[in-house]
């Protein structure tokens, strides 16, 4: 019995060694052959059955059916992934390789990113987002000032997460002064409602609880401090950047092109239209595009205010300790993708690029604002 | 442990009896300790063996070091302690309230025939539900707050403890409720001398799975709506992408869990003593 | 679970809920409580009637039974194989036993996180899930069980000349039976406890099952479905545990139980 155990043991020893003197094995090959489909995947969740989906640029693209027209030919097909756990979720389905693009806001993407996950971020999509305070209607809460020791909904780990503490320190708060809790968007919409929580933090697709009566904005970024507002991104999985960089550009060009037919301020009521099909009352983009075109919020330019947004959130992640490594912003981004359609649509001066705190760079575009 | 020798045959140890006897006792004990540790000792090494060769990304199978390091950081700081303490304080809480509902409640049915006619069927159906099912109706009532934690582990409490309770008393001899009649005790005194140390062992078997009931629902409740406590480091590791934090949680609610029956094994053999010395 | 068998039927059972029912209703009609709150029984019903029938129940049930039998049918195998094993061989018991005791005090809950990460947002991670909740209560009881069957009983059929297979089906099992069962059971229970909540711990879009219709219900504020959608969790728990005793009765006289 002795001898049978120590010949286990034996085992066990040389098996651990072996495990740890192993040399890692070597990537696969680059496979050339366009991919049969292309997973998007959304760090939004998506209403109904199928799957719809139209808010944003990428939303409208998706529901115009320009980038099914753009990857036409290539034998690729797009397939769809909605996520209500928002940016976290996504992570780990790319963790799994179960996602070829994403679109999510920076914070998720640079956690990720810190945390040896291999991506690159190839188009901007959606900037300048507003984050609002929302408070039931009869609440005493007036402003950040008043969130002292409430109970306020922050949903952490998303692109709300860094612009809420910049906006609480902009206060002199911090999280630690109010009872934060962690909610998704859905679930502090409900205890919103049923007044378990006295505040969150949202975005513009819960100002719907405004129009119903049940919620009331007591605090939002708009006309504010543009370094204040959320950012979010299309990131490609480097690996699949790599190996199929045609898609990628498909892709990019038709969300360039939404943006670029979203910017025209004849469609203004259509592209409201459209983003409220998702059971948003028209009423929430009115108030959150209140003196603002839609132009100066989907640009797709890697501008200093965008590059300077993702550093500062890089920075934010390490202060807040929610990301270990530190991500080299410069080199994440890669223009080639965004640089291409522009130059195929000829829209290369058609957005403004905008200085790091968000003013435009050059007196000729501000004009055209 | 005695019947070891018969079951096993000749022992290799009694073959060698050039080993003086008194070294074999404590030699065969280390022997199962060892038996005992090759598996997580393998299982670690494939652990490593799995990091090293990426089976998985790094990102969702952390290597130990990793693991380890975030263990000490989260120790040092005190962030574990204080989210061990809010979760514990929780289940505390529960098993005093739910436990004593609990007590009440069995007491009741083991004792009044009527209690149990009245309530009996309907306690039994209700038993039958899962206790997570309770949890978004509690959240609507009682909101997110403290409240919807202890109600609904109370809730998992409640149904073992009065169950056993129950059991326990109904199952005390007629006999030994005589004697107490003979002699005349009051209705404390039987409950404390008759009824108490007669149901104990029974009790007691509630109050173990009312602990662990208290646990496993501890940790659900703190996964799906908390910000603070155990289980909630496991969302905010996953959130974060950090599952080293999610490891170090998992490792941590496997030694609560494993204290928490240690101890009650413990406390169990020190009940079997004290009603010994009652009888 | 004692149902009464006597002759008589105690009707006083029915006292508590009757009454819970009339004070649901009389809170309604008299206002006491806040309707969106404490909807009035007859707006549960309206909710009932409609998922009926649209036939949404019945999708919502079968959805989550197929997770819940899928899972369970797969933890139990594991169990029972495992409980057999270190039942048999003290080998297995020295090796496995501790690991296994430790591992079993990590609250089920506990694995979701980990489990959902590995193997995705999908009902390959739920029914995973599921079976590891019904593994460890088979596999105790089956060890038990399987412990449990005497030297005697091991003699007799090494007279008899058993075959290793033979000394399982004809004895370890058959003796081991009656534990074994009361293992099947509780590990059914804890199936269902981890099948409503992993769909409400691991909600996937689109996903159809009982907790996932209450978790939309309570995410739109409908009381009275996240009612009815417990009472259907609770309804089905109480199903399925009167079915697996139908079955233990059957199987244990088929085995000439005399009880």
């Amino acid at each position: 019995m002795i001898r049978r155990l120590i010949y286990l043991w034996l085992a066990v020893l040389a098996g651990a060694a072996i495990a740890a003197e192993a040399p890692p094995p070597q990537p696969a090959p680059p496979q050339p052959a366009a991919p049969k489909v292309v997973r998007i995947g959304v760090a939004s969740p998506a209403v109904g059955n199928p799957p719809l989906y139209t808010t944003g640029s990428l939303g409208l693209a998706r529901y115009k059916g320009w980038i099914d027209e753009e990857l036409k030919g290539s034998g690729t097909r797009a397939q769809w992934f909605f996520f209500k756990g928002a940016g976290p979720a996504v992570n780990e389905a790319l963790t799994n390789k179960q996602l070829d693009l994403v679109f999510q806001g920076d914070l998720p993407a640079i956690m990720a990113r810190a945390a040896g996950l291999k991506t690159r971020l190839v188009l901007p999509v959606a900037i300048r987002s507003n984050v609002y305070l929302l408070v039931p209607p009869d609440s005493p809460i007036r402003g950040i000032a008043d969130l002292k020791g409430k109970r306020v909904s922050i949903f952490r780990g998303t692109n709300a997460h860094l612009p809420v503490n910049r906006i609480l320190a902009a206060h002199g708060l911090s999280e630690r002064d109010l009872r934060a809790i962690n909610f998704d968007n859905a679930s502090a919409q409900a205890a919103l409602t049923t007044r378990d929580i006295d505040a969150a933090f949202l975005g513009v697709e819960s100002l719907k609880l405004v129009e119903q009566g049940v919620a009331r904005i007591a605090y939002s970024t708009q006309g504010g401090p543009a370094v204040l507002t959320r950012q979010s991104g299309l990131l490609a999985s480097d690996d699949f950047a790599a190996r199929h960089p045609d898609t990628v550009r498909r892709v990019v060009r038709g969300v360039v092109r939404a943006a670029y037919w979203a910017s025209d301020d004849a469609h203004r009521a259509e592209v409201f239209k459209v983003w409220s099909l998702m059971g948003y009352p028209l009423s929430s983009f009115e108030t959150d595009y209140r003196d603002q075109s839609v132009k100066a919020r989907v640009s797709p330019l890697f501008d200093p205010f965008l590059i300077g947004r993702y550093q500062d959130a890089v920075t934010g992640a390490q202060q807040f300790r929610l990301a270990r490594g530190k991500v080299d912003v410069a080199a994440w981004i890669d223009r080639r993708f965004v640089d291409a359609a522009l130059k195929e649509l000829k829209l290369e001066h058609y957005w403004t690029p905008l200085d790091a705190q968000g003013r435009p760079l050059t007196t000729r575009s501000a004009s055209a604002r | 442990m005695t019947s070891l020798s018969n079951t096993l045959g000749p022992l290799p140890l009694a073959a060698a009896p050039s080993w003086p006897a008194r070294l074999a006792a404590p030699l065969r004990r280390a022997g199962h300790w060892a038996a005992g540790l090759l598996l997580p000792l393998a299982l670690f090494a494939l652990w490593q063996y799995a990091v090293r060769h990426q089976w998985l990304a790094e990102q969702i199978l952390p290597p130990p070091a990793l693991v380890w390091q975030s263990l000490g950081e989260l120790w040092y700081s005190g962030e574990l302690r204080d989210h061990l303490a809010i979760s514990l304080a929780r289940v505390g809480w529960s098993v005093l309230l739910g436990g004593g509902a609990g007590l009440v409640l069995g007491a009741a049915l083991g004792l009044s025939r009527t209690a149990r006619a009245y309530l009996l069927p309907s306690f039994e159906l209700v038993a039958q539900f899962p206790v997570v099912g309770w949890v978004p109706l509690l959240i609507v009532f009682l909101g997110i707050d403290e409240a919807l934690k202890v109600a609904a582990i109370s809730l998992a409490v409640l149904v073992p403890v009065t169950v056993n309770t129950h059991r326990g008393i109904v199952g005390i001899p007629r006999p030994l409720l005589d004697v107490g009649r003979v002699y005349r005790f009051t209705v404390p005194q039987t409950l404390w001398r008759v009824v108490l140390p007669a149901a104990a062992p029974s009790l007691f078997n509630g109050l173990r799975q009312g602990v662990m009931q208290a646990w496993l629902t501890l940790v659900f409740v703190e996964l799906l709506a908390s910000s603070e406590g155990i289980g909630y480091l496991m969302v905010w590791g996953r959130q974060l992408l950090q599952l080293d934090l999610v490891v170090v949680a998992m490792l941590t609610i496997g030694a609560v869990g494993l204290a928490l029956d240690l101890a009650l094994r413990w406390a169990e053999s020190r009940l079997a003593s004290w009603r010994r010395g009652a009888f | 679970m004692t149902t009464s068998h006597s002759a008589r039927r105690d009707y006083r059972g029915l006292v508590p809920p009757a009454l819970l029912l009339l004070a649901w209703f009389a809170a309604g009609r008299l206002g006491w409580t806040n309707p969106t709150l404490i909807p009035p029984p007859e707006q549960v019903l309206a909710v009932a009637w409609h998922y009926l029938g649209s036939g949404e129940l019945f999708r919502a049930l079968a959805a989550s039974l197929a997770r819940d039998l899928g899972g369970f049918a797969l933890g139990a195998l594991a169990g029972i194989g495992l409980g057999v094993l270190l039942g048999v061989s003290r080998w297995a018991e020295r090796l496995l036993g501790p690991t296994f005791h430790t591992l079993k005090q990590i609250s089920l809950f506990a694995w979701i996180p980990l489990l959902s990460i590995w193997l995705g947002y999908n009902d390959g991670s739920r029914v995973v899930f599921i079976a590891v909740s019904a593994f460890y209560p088979v596999a105790l009881a089956t060890f038990e069980g399987v412990r449990g069957v005497t030297r005697a009983q091991f003699e007799v059929a090494r007279v008899h000349g058993f075959t290793a297979r033979q000394r399982l089906t004809r004895l370890i099992l058959p003796a081991a039976a009656p534990q074994i069962l009361t293992g099947l059971n509780l590990g059914l229970v804890y199936a269902w406890l981890a099948t409503i909540g992993a769909e409400f711990l691991l909600p996937a879009y689109g996903d159809i099952g009982l907790g996932d219709t209450v978790i939309r219900g309570r995410a739109a504020f409908n009381v009275a479905l996240v009612i009815f959608g417990m009472l259907a969790i609770g309804g089905v728990g109480v199903a399925l545990n009167r079915v697996f005793h139908r079955l233990e009765r059957r199987l244990l006289r088929w085995r000439g139980d005399p009880r």
